[in-house]
């Protein structure tokens, strides 16, 4: 294939928007007689509202719109749990929660009716931790039932009795803490009537079908009256799936004020109103035979989900159950609580549920490998799930890649070498640490439908354009639907145009989430494009006076493929299809469903066509004076099963080994009474370009069956291991280990001075 | 942000005059790193702002004949920081000047602003303090002089009349031999701001300090000189036990800042580790 | 609380307006001059995504009044000169994945082209310093400082 550019470095097809500056994202929209919209938030954790005031907002000049919980319908709306109204109605869940919202002629001016606004609480005593949360007595974040959001556990085999025979056992807890997700662009919604009575909205989202669909059930209205367009969406990694209110603000806005309205949060907003990651305490055991292997895993999960549910049931699944998928296990239990506080509502973040089970699961492996004297690589190796096996949770994995990270990043840092190297007595310690992770590349659990339906138009030049939303925000959705499409065609890849997202022309689609694009929309490209292939060749075949089946596409042509002299263009065989289909154009769609399965009752089944694995090591250097950990160098393997486009590959492994790292190290939302303190890029402090090395990665392929060319995700599975690496690494420098996300300095010189001296050596 | 007027005096008197008639609701403005974010933050409800972007008597750097430094308030740090002069002799001052903040800071925002504004999480204070600054007042009615230490007088408060400007700061020149360390502890290597500031100069004869003077800033309210320390080592011979007592006899006297960036205990105890090392490093000690 | 003139260059051409004190340089660009590639990312003037070269020096356009700006050449993302050290930049962060969401793209280029025309042969270290103050969320830094090496002509930093 002369043009193709499948497995070949390819730039973003829309990376030229983004250098010019010409990309539009939600917030740089501009229509005629457009206002701008700002919410008013609750500075308490939980109140009743007693009154609200807006006489004096109302009448400040340029003020086109006030509304309150009195205005927005009374259908609540969320994910699995519908317990959030657009605003609050009488009383208040969480400091930040949306309570009124202005839309004026400027923002200055919004942001001066947003200071009339008078609103009268009554505090009340806030839960905000968990384990009181589900204490007997305690008061009911949501009238009418106990502050379970949502609990699951399950049993295979055994687990008290293999716990009993093991050689050894180790027992412990974990702690981490939530992160925001930190995207540069903030949410931004802009939301219009249209002349038709309908609602446009342009959202800054991962997936316009479910942006729609809580358009629908909030507003109470059909979802055909409501269109949603995806412009340049600046970053989202998770936080802009499903649980945001900004949207359904701004369509409020626009519906009251009888003109477009552009709401866009300011970063205190966003830190305020978007889903941090979920907050987890996992008390984990396994047990180990003197080889290592393990023989019985038991875990519970205490999680608290904040206000409002959102994601959160999903994501503590995600923890309870996935990381039980990369090992041979036959015992294995799990006990898992999702608490609702009134904290602020946590939700999803890449890695869903993942980064948490594998922080406490990859530490503890390290930890074991010490007591039994192996080095950890050597526990992961004998423990990983195998190609074709099934998993304890019926989970079949197609392909997997993860001996071969391991190989790829502990020689990539020099693993043999630094681990035995001796403890040093010095001041500056280094020391290595490595971690594995599996996740998946598509998600059944998520409304039993893991399908996707692309389609392809070839228009009277021969050219195509595709529609696909399922979402880009910046991961490179739209450049491997080109690349897909433009290789089946042999077009070059700039004759392929990926459409913006949009409801009212797109077929449906449940968006970027799951690490399910590549392989779920990308096998639905190859389907609507060789569909759109038989259909050129069907054309051409009256034209050329040959077979269909003697025909080929090469070069932006049909031709015969025994003589290669017989050729016509493709607008050529574009326009003979639409005289002789009478007017019909190309217009073709494909639709692949994976064949996985539900989960059942018993939380077994297939659910994902197919499974990515991650490992990475890494080597820090702590100073023992100040407690600082200081990263020398990571290196990140990632199994993708084929890499599409391998410069893509590696801007997501790398992205997503930063932010592991900052989880890690750099970043801690901090509260007091429920109160996010810190909600400004200055105090919480996300990796800048100085505070990492050079993060490496490489590539693995272990070619997916079930996957577009093999390939699989590759954008969540590199966050995955990146603190427990971290933690083990530390560990190996200094002795000390920490189980409390995040690794502080000041918890860094504490458990210096809690061990006295460091522990003795391992193999 | 709230609305206010924007005035553009020409001369530093006008611009004092302007904030005597004007009273409490001004606020002068010069490279507005600071100021543009507290207004946007709608923390002040200035009625005017008072630039001094036009009054180019504030401007410049200057070595006067006795070797002496004086630098306009308005100098940005990337000047101070690019200024051959003073990389050549105060490179210690140059040398905190071009990593403070960030590259766009450094372009922007000017010292005499840092100095005003008077937030004690910046570098400048403690730097300035070490190497024995003094500021020059003005507003319409004349000058007055005041050693740093006097003009920094509380967490974001200064000596600074209603109607007096910050026109400049003078540095005596640096003595043939002295060593001036600057340090700025970063809580992660991610932080913005330093949680602690040491700046140390020091001069020997043989193995015996002759003079030091130490600075501590942004684990306190507001930079300031360490006498006690200083006394420990000037007139002594320097060895690494007479610094180890010194390091932690000066982190104990501090009142440290306790906030959610940092505890007191470990501002206290990260001002001791950087003192010790920013002395090591000042007296030619290897580190441990 | 009236109107001040601003008179200014912004990518090479004169304009002349009033603004409202209050108005920041950020919006001013972007809603005034309609010119979007500058993009507001926060508050506190951290994120860097607002930045743009004020007579050739990047400095962050939410930390200024309009006003501030009289008299200045303003260059942003979307002054493009052919040839020049901004168009190479872009060339490069195309070619060498150095954008993902693209949001701080238009802040990186320019700091960016501050430093290849202060520095052509920066090193990486030099680089990362230089972009200090721009923060990115999508692509770890590694392959921004690989496109701003390419674009001055070498690949490997030292």
């Amino acid at each position: 294939m002369s043009e193709s550019t499948l497995g070949r470095d390819t730039p973003q097809v829309n990376a030229r928007s983004k250098v010019l500056g010409r990309a539009l994202y939600a917030g740089d929209i501009q229509l005629p007689g457009m206002l701008h919209g700002k919410v008013l938030r609750s500075p308490h954790a939980r109140a009743r509202i007693r009154s609200i005031d807006t006489r004096a907002a109302r009448a400040l000049p340029g003020v086109k719109a006030v509304v309150t919980g009195d205005d927005a319908p009374g259908t609540r709306w969320g994910v699995s749990h519908k317990d959030r109204h657009i605003l609050a109605k009488g009383q208040v869940r969480f400091c930040g929660e949306e309570v009124a919202a202005v839309a004026a002629v400027s923002e200055d001016i919004a942001l001066d009716a947003l200071d009339l606004i008078r609103v009268e609480y009554e505090e009340e005593p806030a839960l905000l931790d968990p384990e009181l949360a589900l204490a007997d007595g305690a008061a009911q974040v949501h009238a009418g039932h106990d502050n379970v959001s949502h609990r699951i556990r399950y049993h295979r085999g055994d687990v008290d009795a293999a716990l009993a025979q093991a050689a050894v056992v180790h027992e412990a807890r974990y702690s981490t803490h939530p992160q925001y997700a930190g995207y540069l662009e903030p949410m931004a919604t802009v939301a219009m009537l249209d002349a038709d009575g309908r609602l446009q909205v342009w959202a800054s989202t991962q997936s316009v079908f479910l942006a729609r669909a809580r358009l629908a059930a909030a507003l109470e209205w059909p979802v055909s009256r409501i269109r949603v367009t995806a412009p340049t969406v600046g970053g989202g990694f998770g936080a802009k799936i499903i649980e945001d209110a900004n949207t359904l603000v701004a369509a409020l806005l626009a519906l009251r004020a009888g003109r477009p309205v552009r709401l866009v949060n300011s970063r205190i907003e966003d830190f305020l109103g978007s889903c941090s990651s979920l907050p987890e305490r996992i008390d984990l055991a396994l047990g180990m035979t003197r080889e290592g292997l393990i023989v019985a895993k038991d875990v519970r999960i205490l999680a608290d989900c904040g206000a409002y549910s959102g994601l959160c049931a999903e994501v503590m699944h995600v923890s309870a159950m996935r990381s039980d998928n990369m090992h041979r296990l036959a015992n294995v239990r799990c006990d898992a609580t999702l608490a609702y506080t009134n904290n602020p509502p946590h939700g999803a973040f890449r890695g869903f549920g993942g980064t948490q089970m594998l922080f406490a699961l990859n530490s503890h492996i390290d930890t074991m490998a010490g007591l039994l004297g192996l080095d950890p690589v050597e526990i992961h190796r004998r423990n990983a799930i195998g190609r074709g096996e099934t998993s304890v949770h019926g989970w079949h994995i197609g392909s997997t890649g993860l001996q071969e990270c391991m190989d790829q990043c502990t020689a990539a840092i020099g693993w043999a070498e630094r681990r035995a190297r001796p403890r040093g007595s010095g001041t500056l310690r280094r020391g290595v640490g490595m971690a594995t992770a599996m996740h998946v590349s598509g998600n059944r659990t998520i409304g039993n439908w893991d399908g996707s339906t692309v389609v392809v138009k070839v228009n009277e030049d021969g050219r195509v354009v595709v529609h696909c939303a399922e979402g880009d925000m910046g991961q490179g959705a739209m450049t491997m639907l080109a690349q897909v499409v433009a290789h089946e065609l042999d077009l070059p890849i700039d004759h392929v145009h990926v459409a913006t997202p949009d409801t009212d022309v797109a077929p449906f689609c449940i968006g970027s989430l799951a690490s399910r694009v590549t392989i779920v929309s990308g096998n639905a490209a190859i389907v609507a494009a060789r569909r759109a292939r038989d259909t050129l060749l069907e054309a051409a075949s009256a034209l050329l006076q040959a077979p269909a089946a003697e025909l080929e596409l090469a070069a932006g042509k049909v031709r015969v493929r025994a003589d290669h002299a017989r050729t016509r263009s493709l607008a050529e065989v574009v326009r003979q299809h639409i005289w002789r289909h009478g007017g019909e154009g190309v217009h073709v769609s494909g639709t692949w469903d994976a064949q996985t399965r539900m989960f059942d009752q018993d939380l077994m089944g297939n659910i994902a066509p197919g499974y990515s694995f991650a490992a990475q090591a890494v080597e820090v250097e702590v100073d023992t004076q100040t407690g600082q950990v200081r990263l020398l160098q990571s290196f990140v393997s990632d199994d993708c099963g084929k890499a599409l486009n391998p410069m893509a590959v590696h801007g997501q492994s790398n992205g997503a080994a930063a932010q592991a790292v900052g989880w890690t190290l750099y970043e801690q939302m901090r509260y007091e009474n429920g109160r996010l303190v810190n909600g400004n890029f200055a105090d919480y402090t996300m990796p800048t370009a100085e505070s990492l090395p050079e993060l490496r990665s490489g590539i693995v392929e272990s070619d997916e069956p079930n996957g577009p060319h093999g390939a699989k995700g590759a954008s969540e599975t590199a966050i995955l291991p990146g603190a427990a690496a971290i933690a083990n690494a530390v560990h190996h420098a200094i002795g000390v280990r920490i189980r409390d996300l995040p690794i502080t300095p000041e918890k860094v010189l504490a458990a210096l001075a809690g061990s006295g001296r460091t522990e003795p050596d391992h193999a | 942000m709230h609305e206010f007027d924007f005035l553009e005096p020409a001369t530093l008197a006008e611009a004092s005059r302007m904030a005597d008639d004007l009273g409490d609701g001004v606020r002068f403005i010069a490279g507005g790193t600071a100021l543009v974010l507290t207004l946007r933050q709608r923390m002040v409800r200035p009625s005017h702002l008072i630039s001094l972007g036009r009054i180019d008597s504030l401007r410049g750097i200057d070595v006067g004949p006795d070797g002496g430094l004086r630098i306009g308030a308005l100098t940005r740090h990337a000047e101070i920081a690019g200024h051959a002069h003073v990389r050549a002799h105060w490179p210690m001052l140059a040398g905190m000047a071009a990593r403070l903040a960030n590259p766009q800071v450094r372009n922007q925002g000017t010292i005499g602003g840092n100095l005003c504004y008077a937030d004690p999480a910046t570098d400048p204070p403690a730097c300035l303090l070490a190497l024995g600054a003094r500021v020059v007042l003005a507003s319409h009615r004349g000058t007055r002089e005041l050693a740093l230490e006097d003009f920094l007088v509380d967490y974001y408060e200064t000596a600074l009349g209603q109607d007096e400007l910050l026109q400049e700061i003078r540095l005596p020149a640096l003595p043939p031999g002295a060593r001036g360390v600057y340090a700025r502890f970063l809580r992660t290597a991610a932080e913005h701001r330093p949680l602690a500031t040491v700046a140390t100069v020091v001069q020997v004869e043989g193995d015996v300090c002759t003079r030091a003077r130490i600075a501590v800033g942004a684990a306190v309210p507001v930079a300031q000189r360490l006498p006690s320390a200083e006394a420990e080592l000037a007139g002594f011979a320097i060895t690494r036990e007479r610094i180890e007592h010194c390091a932690a006899n000066a982190a104990a006297t501090l009142s440290p800042l306790d906030d959610a960036r940092g505890s007191a205990d470990y501002r206290q105890a990260m001002v001791r580790v950087q003192l010790l090392r920013s002395l090591g490093d000042a007296f030619g000690l290897e580190r441990t | 609380m009236g109107m001040h003139t601003l008179d200014l260059t912004v990518n090479g051409e004169t304009v002349s307006t009033s603004v409202p004190a209050r108005r920041l340089l950020a919006d001013f660009l972007r809603e005034d001059l309609h010119l979007t590639g500058t993009k507001r990312g926060c508050e506190t003037g951290i994120c860097g995504a607002c930045t743009v070269l004020v007579d050739g020096q990047p400095l962050k356009s939410c930390l200024s009044l309009a006003v501030m700006a009289s008299g200045c050449e303003v260059r942003t993302v979307e002054g493009l000169r052919e040839g020049e050290t901004l168009q190479r930049l872009q060339e490069s962060f195309v070619r060498c994945a150095g954008l993902q969401c693209g949001y701080c793209t238009p802040g990186m280029l320019m700091s960016a082209c501050a430093l290849l025309e202060a520095n052509p042969q920066p090193t990486a270290d030099e680089v990362r310093a230089a972009l200090g103050g721009n923060l990115c969320r999508c692509t770890g830094y590694t392959q921004i400082v690989e496109s701003v090496l390419d674009a001055a002509g070498r690949r490997d930093g030292d």
